[in-house]
């Protein structure tokens, strides 16, 4: 399998480490329920814990440690192993401004 | 009680056996080179400083900083990419300490550096069987179209990682190929590109950074 890293290209899967599902958002407390405590603990949950079984196109992190040890999320069927597209996860690199808070 | 003497020596004081080995033959397939008294310095933007740290390099060393997997070759050192908005500088060792302020200087506020000077060991694989050794440990495809003079790649070697990049042909029209190494692993991947070499006849030397 190979894998093409947006920065380096094709590059063999050894180069990479597999995450996981990227689609999980961390829970905001502010803004999820800050009102209702039991619902930022059911998110927090799911987020934590639960996944889905896909099979098919999954969004998924792949981090190229073997190579520009970016973090980049890779559209992957997991039934046929395809890569559909690989992209630079948020963050990655100094282009992206400073974040307020940061 | 040890006497120690803390003297700096090549991390392949031992590895590197100067002379020919392998098959033997009127001309060495591989030249194999540990290049020493280099000055390696890593050069990170910072977050939203990527155009600065550009401007920065291209004030001291005339030229733009690698924006793609690619070697560049300046005015006092070599620039290699090494990740997005990250590049090496690499440079014969002169007066390291002014060498080392002078980056310090024109990189200030906009990119990190990281002096890696004695971290790293330099290692250069030349001569007509030079890339089918090489072949033998790397996956990267080293084809004249798909890495030419200039390209460089980070990759992984046997699980070592590894700043790979090619410079201007050899005197004998062959190609060049310079790998970095951390300076703890340096002797094993001297074995193993000697072991790939050997069916070649190999030339195993070091030379000063030029
Ligand atoms: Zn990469």
């Amino acid at each position: 399998m190979r894998i093409a890293c947006p920065f380096c290209g094709e590059r063999e899967n050894g180069e990479f480490t597999y995450l996981g599902d990227a689609s999980p958002k961390r829970p905001n407390f502010a803004v999820d329920s800050g009102e209702s405590p039991g619902g930022v603990e059911d998110a927090f949950y799911d987020y934590v814990y639960l996944r889905d079984n896909v099979a098919g196109y999954m969004r998924e992190y792949w981090y190229h440690g073997g190579g520009c040890r970016s973090w980049l999320i890779a559209e992957r069927n997991t039934v046929t192993h395809e890569f559909r597209s690989v992209t630079a996860a948020p963050g990655v690199g100094a282009a992206k401004p400073v974040q307020a808070g940061e | 009680m040890v006497d120690y003497l803390w003297n700096t020596q090549s991390p392949l004081q031992k590895a590197l056996v100067p002379g020919r080995h392998g098959a033997a033959g009127a001309h060495a397939g591989v030249t194999l080179n540990e290049v020493r008294d280099i000055v390696l310095v890593q050069v990170m933007a910072r977050r939203g400083k990527a155009a600065e740290t550009g401007k920065a390099a291209k004030k001291l060393f005339g030229v733009e900083a690698p924006a793609t997997p690619k070697a560049v070759i300046g005015k006092t050192a070599t620039l290699i990419w090494s990740g997005p908005d990250q590049f090496t500088v690499i440079a014969p060792r002169t007066d390291e300490a002014s060498q080392l302020a002078a980056m310090a200087q024109v990189f200030a506020g906009s990119a990190s550096l990281s002096d890696q000077s004695d971290g790293r060991c330099l290692i250069r694989v030349s001569g007509p069987r030079g890339r089918d050794a090489i072949a033998k440990f790397s996956s990267l495809d080293l084809h004249d179209l798909a890495f030419p003079v200039g390209a460089a790649a980070n990759t992984s070697v046997d699980h070592t990682a590894v700043n790979l990049w090619r410079e201007a042909n050899g005197a004998d029209g062959h190609p060049v190929y310079n790998m970095l190494v951390f300076t703890s692993f340096s002797d094993s991947l001297w074995h193993t590109i000697v072991d790939s070499s050997l069916e070649y006849g190999v030339e195993a030397a070091s030379a000063r950074a030029a």
